[in-house]
């Protein structure tokens, strides 16, 4: 490299990792990131048990949707199985920690692996598919995985479902609820900050590995597969490794998920699932840390919003449906279909893609203001 | 073999609606370049359409069938108007994910239009069948084979007619389609239209098996993917080959399995298609009769 | 040692021979040019080269080994980086990343070490960084690093490309028609850069282009291929003397 180095202008100096693009301002960036912090930490005590209880489903759906975009979002595969993960997640869950009795400091990181594990081996028939192709490889899979979920009792109590542990940190059972400082915690609440952590540490995480040497490879394999191996990008390990981080933040979300639901039958690990996940991540916006996590507030969050109010709605309707009747369920339903087919079409960044439009719009302002009062300035 | 026999009817007449639901798939990405996710779930909607019109609104079958086949042949034409056509160019992910869309929006509005309870759907054979052989030939089998024999014929027709050129011209490169004057918006337009109607056809007949209907009749497509993945989507002639073979495997797993194979489980025929496709993809990854596509560097 | 001994290189498609029997040598360290009428197969020969395209027939060497032992993905570690016709960067990526990808392969950090940020990758990132920066700086796109390569205008883009390639550190360079669909102007700035480069390091440089003038002041020899086969190969002055070249292009003169 001396022969380029010497080459090179004198006087250039490389910009540190932290160097923002020019119309960000650190100052408000931690500013918003401290605000949301605190507000995370305080929601427990802030929403009463309904809205609560939609924060930890809120939570725990973000970390699988994170999952999902480390595999559709960053490195272009389309997967519609992540259901499959999610119920093998769940399922090592419940063998760990409810017929083992393991403590939940073995079952929640199990879960993870195993499904990882299960991903890596999926992750191989990806090499030779493409788009179309891979997607109904993936349906077949989560056909497959109720089937098997649906016979194996052993893992999933067969047909009619199962109860799945609570989490037990050695004396600290989330059941019974935890006085910490000051303040007792009910189950709901100790959930919740289980899955406050576990969500920002797979947030930094995720957002490492994009920022590094495997993400831009995933980016790569996403934009432009054959230049990226001819660039030397070992494509087939970068799918099987996103297809492993993705199936292990699944199995952890699954796992989760089963664990504060309580009760699971093998039939919801369905098509129907994986797809919400797709538009969590459509939704939210694809391959950044905060679409997944704002994508999953708007899917699970709108279902919990329209029961709320759907005493004041009168064409909406609690339970099940017998006729002609529009229930919150399918209400939703049709609203992800709508969100689906207008974000792709309108604004196929999300949420986030949305967000950065206000943001540039205002730092348009901002520096336009600023050209005019200091004449002559020329930047790029 | 008369155990043989009778499954192997049930097959190909399974088979034949299969196989009309993955020409409605086809005709789609044929024209289109795009598969329709939501063929399912259009199936589900003209099937339930139809019933309802039979069961509810008193119309002689073959007219509902009529007016069902024209309402989805509407909703596949709105579709590719009001949507599609925004996301020309888009990459593979964009519409797919359109179209699983179109299949929320379907599957979910079929509860409140018609009601989720199963149904008959409608059709005038009801459980009769004819004798032969030994075997027991049900009339919603009968009839569900002569019609996709039928429209797979019609289909033949209309692929070597002037319009059928241009649906494959159109394909094969939309700018030079347009440099000859072949007009897109309609192809696309009838293609998916095609799609619809072949898919009310297909929900109806898929219906009069177990002579019930209901909401989960829109899986039937998702079991139909193997057949034309396993025939290649792109060719035609592979999707209905596809759906015939896949309709057999299903009656025969169905039939044999739980006395042979039974650590498969129970109802391992609804996730056979699955693995037979899978393994076929293993060996040939664009299916038995598909082509590779070009990638231009 | 030559950096490649191409030997009866053949590519047919069918009846058609994109390439027919195709013969050269580069010498290490030296510029060597590809030039031809549109179709002549100049592109198939790259595409060949970077093992894209499998071959019909023919030997490759690269400096001493089989190159037809390797598979696309391998050669980057083996030294060989190029650039593409239809541009083959990426496009949401800024330019610094795009570089990066290009020392992906010399790279070893992984999910564990580069999700948890371990110091052993966070060290291998910064010093990567810097390279891929003096390669950006060397073809002076060092001020448009972070923005992303589709918002740029086409010829800061094909700079970024050449800047990846060469942060590939390569032993040989593939330029696919580096200059194509630029102005007179910024021709010139590529002419200089490559020539440069040329000058300074020890990289054999593989040239396909069209600019008849870029070719001649840079190229040490030149390759003229014309149907796929070889009509001349010699120095600059010698491939312009030579009446075969001419009349490809121009045609036979009318009796």
């Amino acid at each position: 490299m001396t022969g380029l180095a010497v080459a090179a202008r004198v006087g250039d100096a490389p910009p540190s990792r932290s160097l923002l693009p020019k119309d960000a301002r650190p100052g408000w960036r931690r500013l918003w990131l401290a605000a949301i912090a605190v507000l995370g930490l305080l929601l427990p005590f802030m929403v009463n048990g309904y809205w609560l209880a939609t924060a930890v489903f809120v939570l725990i759906a973000a970390i699988g949707a994170l999952g999902l975009d480390v595999l559709t979002g960053r490195t272009g595969q389309i997967s519609l199985g992540h259901a499959f993960f999610l119920g093998a997640g769940a399922y090592t869950g419940g063998v760990l920690g409810g017929r083992y009795g393991l403590s939940a400091a073995l079952w929640i990181p199990a879960a993870a692996v195993v499904a990882g594990i299960l991903g890596g081996l999926v992750g191989p028939t990806a090499l030779r598919l493409r788009g179309l192709y891979l997607a109904i490889v993936t349906i077949g899979l989560v056909f497959i995985g109720q089937h098997v979920f649906v016979n194996v009792s052993y893992l999933s109590g067969g047909p009619g479902g199962e109860a799945l542990p609570v989490p037990r940190f050695g004396r600290l059972n989330f059941a019974t609820g935890a006085h910490v400082g000051g303040l007792f915690l009910n189950r709901d609440g100790l959930y919740y900050y289980l899955a406050l952590v576990l969500l920002a540490g797979a947030m930094v995480y995720v957002s490492n590995v994009g920022h590094s040497r495997p993400g831009r490879a995933m980016s790569a394999v996403r934009d432009r597969e054959l230049a990226a191996a001819v660039l030397g990008v070992d494509v087939a390990r970068t799918k099987v490794t996103a297809f492993v981080l993705s199936s292990m933040l699944a199995g952890l979300s699954g796992a989760l998920y089963g664990s504060f639901l309580g009760f699971v039958v093998p039939t919801q690990w369905n098509l129907t699932l994986s797809i919400q996940y797709v538009v969590m991540i459509v939704v939210g916006g694809m391959a950044t840390v905060w679409g997944p996590v704002l994508g999953a507030a708007v899917v699970v969050g709108l279902p919990a919003l329209l029961q709320n109010v759907s005493g004041s709605l009168p064409f909406l309707a609690t339970g099940t449906n017998n006729h002609g009747v529009l229930t919150v369920s399918d209400a939703s339903a049709i609203a992800y279909g709508v969100f689906l087919i207008v974000f792709l079409l309108v604004e196929p960044r999300g949420i986030v893609g949305l967000g950065r439009r206000f943001a540039s719009l205002g730092s348009w302002f901002a520096t336009t203001r600023q050209e005019k009062k200091a004449d002559g300035v020329n930047t790029d | 073999m008369t155990t043989f026999a009778q499954l192997l009817f049930a097959g190909i007449a399974l088979g034949s609606v299969y196989a009309l639901v993955a020409l409605g798939f086809t005709v789609v990405f044929r024209a289109t370049r795009v598969i329709n996710f939501a063929q399912g779930e259009m199936l589900a909607f003209g099937a339930f359409l139809t019933s309802w019109l039979v069961l509810s609104g008193g119309l002689p079958f073959w007219l509902a069938l009529v007016v069902g086949a024209g309402v989805t042949a509407g909703i596949g034409l709105a579709f590719q108007a009001l949507v599609l056509r925004f996301a020309l160019g888009r990459p593979d992910f964009t519409v797919v994910m359109l179209t699983l869309g179109l299949a929320a929006i379907l599957q979910s509005a079929i509860p409140p239009l018609f009601g989720s309870n199963p149904r008959a759907n409608g059709d005038p054979w009801g459980a009769s069948a004819l004798h032969a052989a030994g075997l027991v030939l049900n009339w919603v089998q009968i009839w569900s084979i002569v019609t996709a024999v039928v429209v797979l014929v019609a289909f033949y027709w209309f692929n070597r007619s002037h319009f059928g050129l241009a649906m494959r011209a159109a394909a094969a490169d939309e700018e030079a389609a347009l440099a000859v004057g072949i007009p897109l918006r309609r192809v696309f337009a009838v293609a998916w239209a095609l799609a619809g109607l072949v898919a009310c056809i297909g929900g109806v007949f898929v219906a009069g098996f177990p002579s019930t209907l209901d909401p989960t009749v829109g899986n039937v497509a998702l079991l139909a993917f193997p057949a034309i993945i396993l025939g290649g989507i792109d060719s035609t002639t592979g999707a209905v080959l596809g759906g015939f073979l896949i309709g057999a495997v299903q009656e025969l797993t169905a039939g044999y399995q739980p006395q042979y194979l039974s650590w498969l489980g129970h109802n391992f025929y609804l996730a056979a298609p699955y693995v037979v496709m899978i393994l076929v993809l293993l060996v040939r990854p664009y299916g038995l009769f598909g082509s590779r596509p070009a990638e231009r560097l | 040692m030559n950096a490649l001994e191409v030997r009866e290189l053949s590519l047919r498609f069918g009846a058609v021979a994109a390439l027919d029997g195709v013969s050269f040598d580069v010498a290490a360290g030296e510029l060597f040019a590809v030039i031809g009428p549109n179709g002549a197969g100049k592109t198939s020969l790259f595409n060949l080269l970077s093992r894209i395209t499998p071959l019909s027939s023919g030997t490759v060497r690269y400096f001493g080994q089989d190159l037809l032992a390797f598979r696309a993905h391998e050669l980057a570690g083996a030294g060989m980086a190029r650039t593409f016709q239809n541009l083959g960067l990426f496009l949401p990526l800024t330019a610094l990343d795009n570089v990066l990808v290009g020392r992906n392969h010399a790279m070893r950090a992984g999910l564990v070490g580069s999700g948890l940020r371990l110091p052993a990758a966070r060290r291998e990132e910064a010093a990567n960084r810097r390279a891929a920066w003096e390669a950006l700086a060397f073809v002076g796109a060092a001020a448009v690093a972070q923005r992303p390569v589709g918002s740029l205008p086409y010829g800061m883009q094909k700079r970024v490309e050449i800047a990846r390639a060469l942060a590939m550190e390569p032993r040989l360079l593939l330029l696919d028609e580096p200059v194509a669909g630029m102005s007179r102007g910024e021709r010139g700035e590529i002419a200089e850069l490559v020539g440069r480069l040329h000058a300074d390091t020890d990289t054999t440089v593989l040239l396909v282009e069209h600019d008849m003038g870029v070719v001649m002041g840079l190229a040490d020899r030149v390759l003229v291929l014309d149907f796929g086969r070889v009509i001349a190969c010699g120095t600059p002055a010698q491939v312009q003397a030579d009446g075969k070249v001419v009349a490809a292009y121009l045609g036979q003169p009318l009796p």
